[in-house]
């Protein structure tokens, strides 16, 4: 290999790794699979397991959210698809919905969820055109869950016990 | 000095550094970048590298160099730069007292080496024993004494020590790897300065001994 070769292969791989290391401090990967999918994302080259995600729907229109969560999770291992991320808040939702009060703690991982959805999705908008939501829109799931987090004089109107969950 | 080592190597080298360094692994992994005040110190560190004859700044960026050379130069320099203030960020405790005492410790230290002037073979051996103190302070004494104990009297003590001192000792501690991954990621930075292009040392004349210039009848 001849000095200019070597010299302009050098400052390419320079760039190129600090541009990963970059990455990575902005994206803060948990796992080596967020790492691998969230590279082929930059490429365009990131697929859901369509298997999965179908067994997550099936799931959670059944209200078995656990079991759907954990469907989602492997059809989207890497974080990375808003769709999936956007049925992960609205399990959250629905599980911790109650008629007297809302479980806090699903809606906290219920907004971390639709956060990411948000961030995801192509210019921040997500809509999701399935007949059994009652929320169409990751904004609504969005300010439904910071509703349902939010301490008000309302919380204790009665007529609340006639919600519905959505 | 190969291009190869200046061209390939030593970035790699730093930018793993920088890579390595930022990794805190506990219940959920985080980078974290160097922060400022490291940031501040690493420059006073490339200063004393550069004062010590350890980098020669003239053999990476000259105008006797092609633009390209130069350029290999610049990313040998900035990487240098983040890696020594991703070494020096990993050394410092976490928080607390320790915290704000290696830090003043660090930038004492650094003041006190450059004043010293020493040549590139003490100063190399000095960063070793630095780096290696400070690695010993934080990943083997704090963290000994910040790890929840198993048995009661231990956790009495340590609850004890930790209301004396008004929680500013005791660290979070980390998971038992991340004091292999701070151990390689020191040496790999000592071996990335010490593979530095450093001053040439001046050839020195050989004298005749006065002895063979008038030898004695």
């Amino acid at each position: 290999m001849d000095e200019t070769t070597a010299r302009a292969l050098g400052l390419g791989a320079t760039v190129t790794y600090a541009a990963l290391i970059g990455w990575l401090y902005v994206r803060q990967p948990q796992t080596i699979t967020q790492v691998t999918g969230g590279l082929s994302a930059v490429v365009g080259a990131y697929r859901i397991d369509d298997r999965a995600f179908a067994d997550g729907l099936r799931s959670f229109n059944a209200d078995r959210f656990a079991e759907a969560r954990l469907a989602f999770d492997r059809a989207d291992p890497a974080v990375r698809d808003a769709r999936t991320q956007f049925y992960v808040a609205y399990s959250y939702y629905r599980q911790g919905w109650g008629r007297m009060y809302h479980d806090d703690r699903l809606y906290r991982e219920g907004l971390a969820a639709i956060d990411r959805a948000i961030a995801l999705a192509p210019s921040g908008r997500l809509v999701v055109d399935d007949p059994t939501l009652g929320m169409h829109s990751a904004d609504e799931v969005k300010v439904e869950l910071e509703a349902g987090l939010r301490r008000e004089p309302s919380d204790l109107n009665p007529m609340r016990l006639f919600g519905t969950r959505k | 000095m190969t291009p190869i080592r200046e061209a390939i190597v030593l970035p790699c080298v730093f930018l793993t550094v920088l890579l390595l360094g930022g990794l805190r692994i506990a219940e959920s992994t985080a980078l974290v970048p160097p922060s400022p005040y490291s940031l501040i110190l690493a420059v006073l560190l490339v200063r004393v590298v550069i004062q010590s004859g350890a980098l020669a700044p003239e053999r990476l960026m000259a105008t006797s160099r092609s633009e390209l050379a130069n350029l290999n130069g610049v990313a040998v320099l900035a990487t240098l730069w983040l890696a020594s203030a991703q070494a020096i960020a990993l050394s410092i405790p976490e928080s607390g007292l320790p915290r704000l005492a290696l830090s003043v410790f660090f930038l004492i230290l650094v003041l006190n080496t450059s004043a010293a002037s020493p040549d590139r073979q003490r100063l190399l051996r000095s960063l070793a024993v630095t780096f290696g103190t400070a690695f010993v302070l934080k990943f083997v004494v704090l963290h000994a004494v910040s790890a929840p104990g198993e048995g009661a009297v231990k956790r009495a003590l340590l609850a004890l020590l930790d209301g004396v001192t008004v929680g500013a000792l005791l660290q979070e501690v980390p998971d038992p790897i991340s004091a292999y991954v701070a151990l390689l990621t020191l040496v790999l930075f000592l071996i990335g300065v010490m593979l530095l292009p450093s001053q040439r040392r001046p050839t020195r004349l050989e004298l005749p001994m006065p002895s063979a210039m008038s030898p004695v009848p």
